[in-house]
């Protein structure tokens, strides 16, 4: 069975003609019109990607993308009107991982849900433990621990603490970070990055407005202190 | 349709060339200075004239008194000692003189003798005149002037000792006293003219300030700052200019803000049915080549390419009218210039032009839309491959205060009088004129211009300093070198 992509779409039109492209792309397409169609067939069958215009009839697509995100990790891109910074910076913050603007390419967006489907790649083979601190991160079990618990990830955010843990204290550009987690181009939105290393920071730092973990290097970048 | 023919110049008042044609300012400044000058030397002159005369007729008056006086003290001493002059110059120097009096007396009519108390003011001293009519019994007074110094002289006839009694009287000291008055009159007309000068030039300036005002929040607006209003006034007369002009200035805004808005608008209804239609003819371009027909492999190959010039019209379009209503923000952000070019290089239509980086700029870091600067090299290395035949070079400069980034073909360049223009809205190069399948849609330039106007920067374009022949566009953006 192929990987199964939700395209939440009220537009008839829109999502028949994405739908085709997709499928023409190898991807298997689910169709939903509304977000209340798209929360049902969600619970109803295992879904790889979801595709949420962020313009919807009923629910809108900022509520439909952190009600599914209360319940699981799936990557999510959100389908935008405008690339306003509202718009794109509420998207992420709802949990979304990546986002397109209308008209776009659906190759560009098969690239992006294959960049998103990618596994976690680690240099060194074995079950490698990384700690700092209070921070334990297991890469290969896709397990992050604080103090011993366990932290709930989405894929994107993992992705990015593993990346940042791979080299501890070196200072991680925006572009290298979209290039290593997104697999965007020297061209990608920055403000991916700025908003997932905030997600990040709630969830592994003890104060996240005083990060300890993943810190700002003014002006460069984030990086891991050790 | 309505054509203008051109208007033949109308004749325009043409100040200062034909008179004294002066501001609003200086005209109310000037009636003031005027009408304080007028007044002044009206009231100085009056009080001038009054006092002279009261003055001059006290002192004639006193001095006429005195010399009846003393002609009556005279009288009798005449009659008794009229062969003793040294008696009667005696006599004549006991008189109660006012101070710089001098007397003159003429003994006899036939042969008269003339006793002077001093030489100066003797009998030669009179003028003849004066002398007929005393003889002739008539007393006389008359202005002379002896020594150079203003006197009076008074001429009393004593008939019954056949004698006459003259006294001269200065008038020097008096004319003093009109002198100095003269004087302080004057000073206080000048200074009373001076304050109406001032007082008119506030009185302008209070007047004028409220069209000051006008003037500067006209300016606001032109400015682009269409929110600009004024604030209320208590004055009626005023009230009406400011409320017609806020009325103005409400108008301007709502007409540009839909203007603005319908622009914005269309452009996101037609990305509804453009993702339908990118989606769709993507569908159509993969299975291209499974097309047996050749007719329908064109007609895919045009939509594939115009489905791709619409989408940039209406991102271009977008763009534009973010600029237009005021809400193009910089997402400014450290980036590497040198890697900012080059990677703007390799994501524009050609990506082989060579980008020559001067050593300096090696490594520098800006702060910089990374958007936007991109928007712009990609737009000019767009430009260069549909007008100049091809970017041939992009160099990156440092200059003093910033950067230059400069984009240069070798086509046929842009004429002296269009290097304006071509950064207007749709505007196109004469060599653009046929419509080709490499045409744009005109907004490239107009977005570079906005682009870098947002980041203060100027964009120009050039001839080649090389003078070979092409085109030389060239953006400065502003850079604080430390």
């Amino acid at each position: 069975m192929g990987t199964r992509i939700l395209a939440v779409e009220d537009d008839e039109r829109i999502r028949a003609a994405v739908k085709l492209a997709l499928e023409d792309e190898g991807w298997q397409v689910e169709e939903a019109a509304n977000g209340e169609e798209a929360l049902l067939s969600f619970a109803q069958a295992p879904t790889d990607v979801v595709l949420i215009d962020i313009m919807l009839p009923d629910i809108d697509g900022f509520e439909v993308c952190r009600a599914i995100r209360r319940t699981s990790d799936v990557p999510i891109v959100m389908v935008t009107a405008r690339d306003d910074t509202h718009d794109v910076v509420a998207g992420l913050e709802a949990g979304a991982d990546d986002y397109m603007t209308k008209p776009f390419a659906p190759k560009e967006l098969s690239a992006r849900i294959r960049a998103l489907l990618r596994r976690v790649r680690t240099s060194e083979p074995g079950n490698l433990h990384l700690r700092f601190g209070d921070l334990e991160v297991v890469p290969d079990e896709g397990v992050v621990r604080r103090g011993g618990a366990d932290v709930h990830l989405t894929k994107t955010e993992f992705k990015l603490l593993v990346e940042l843990a791979s080299s501890p204290g070196r200072v991680f550009s925006r572009e290298i970070l979209l290039d290593k987690v997104w697999g965007y181009d020297y061209f990608g939105d920055g403000r991916l990055v700025d908003v997932h290393v905030r997600r990040l920071r709630t969830k592994v730092e003890a104060d996240p407005a005083n990060p300890r973990h993943v810190v700002t290097v003014r002006g460069l970048g984030y990086k891991l202190q050790t | 349709m309505v054509t203008s023919a051109p208007q033949p110049d109308r004749p325009r008042r043409r100040f200062g060339l034909r008179g004294p044609h002066l501001g609003l300012r200086a005209r109310i400044t000037l009636a003031f200075t005027l009408s304080a000058m007028l007044l002044s030397v009206l009231l100085a002159g009056t009080t001038w004239a009054l006092t002279r005369r009261n003055l001059i007729d006290q002192r004639i008056a006193a001095a006429t008194r005195q010399a009846y006086l003393n002609a009556r003290i005279m009288q009798p001493q005449l009659r008794g000692s009229q062969s003793d002059p040294d008696a009667i110059l005696t006599s004549l120097s006991s008189l109660d003189t006012q101070s710089g009096s001098r007397s003159v007396l003429r003994i006899g009519t036939r042969n008269p003798r003339w006793i002077a108390q001093l030489p100066t003011f003797g009998k030669d001293a009179l003028p003849p005149a004066l002398r007929a009519l005393v003889d002739k019994g008539t007393p006389a007074r008359m202005t002379i002037d002896v020594g150079g110094e203003p006197q009076m002289a008074v001429g009393i006839p004593l008939p019954r000792v056949d004698a006459a009694y003259y006294e001269f009287g200065s008038l020097v000291e008096t004319n003093r006293t009109l002198e100095s008055l003269s004087a302080s009159l004057f000073g206080a007309a000048v200074v009373t003219t001076l304050a109406g000068t001032a007082l008119g030039w506030w009185t302008s300036r209070r007047t004028l300030r409220p069209l000051a005002e006008v003037s500067v929040a006209a300016e606001a607006i032109a400015g682009g700052r269409l929110d600009t209003r004024l604030g209320a006034v208590d004055d009626p007369d005023l009230g009406v200019l400011v409320s017609s002009f806020n009325h103005m200035a409400q108008a301007l805004e709502t007409r540009v803000d839909r203007d603005g808005r319908f622009a914005s608008d269309v452009s996101h209804e037609l990305r509804s049915p453009l993702m339908t239609l990118s989606a769709s003819i993507e569908v159509l371009a993969s299975r291209r080549d499974d097309m047996p027909d050749a007719s329908a492999q064109a007609a895919v190959d045009l939509m594939v390419a115009d489905v791709g010039r619409f989408k940039q019209l209406v991102e271009d379009l977008l763009e534009i009218s973010r600029f237009d209503a005021g809400a193009a923000r910089l997402d400014l952000s450290e980036v590497r210039l040198g890697e900012l070019v080059t990677q703007a290089v390799s994501w524009s239509a050609d990506r082989d032009v060579p980008v020559q980086l001067d050593s300096e700029l090696a490594g520098i870091v800006i702060r910089a839309d990374k958007r936007r600067i991109v928007r712009v090299i990609a737009n000019l290395i767009d430009n260069a491959e549909k007008y100049g035949g091809g970017a041939t070079a992009v160099q990156l400069r440092k200059v003093a205060g910033g950067v230059h980034i400069a984009v240069e073909d070798n086509g046929p360049g842009v004429p002296a009088d269009e290097r304006d223009i071509v950064f207007d809205r749709f505007a196109r190069g004469v060599g653009a004129n046929r419509r080709s399948g490499t045409e744009g849609v005109g907004l490239g330039l107009s977005l570079v211009a906005e682009h870098v106007g947002l980041h203060k920067g100027r964009v120009w374009v050039e001839d080649r300093p090389d003078g070979e022949p092409g085109a030389r566009f060239v953006v400065e953006l502003p850079v604080a070198w430390s």
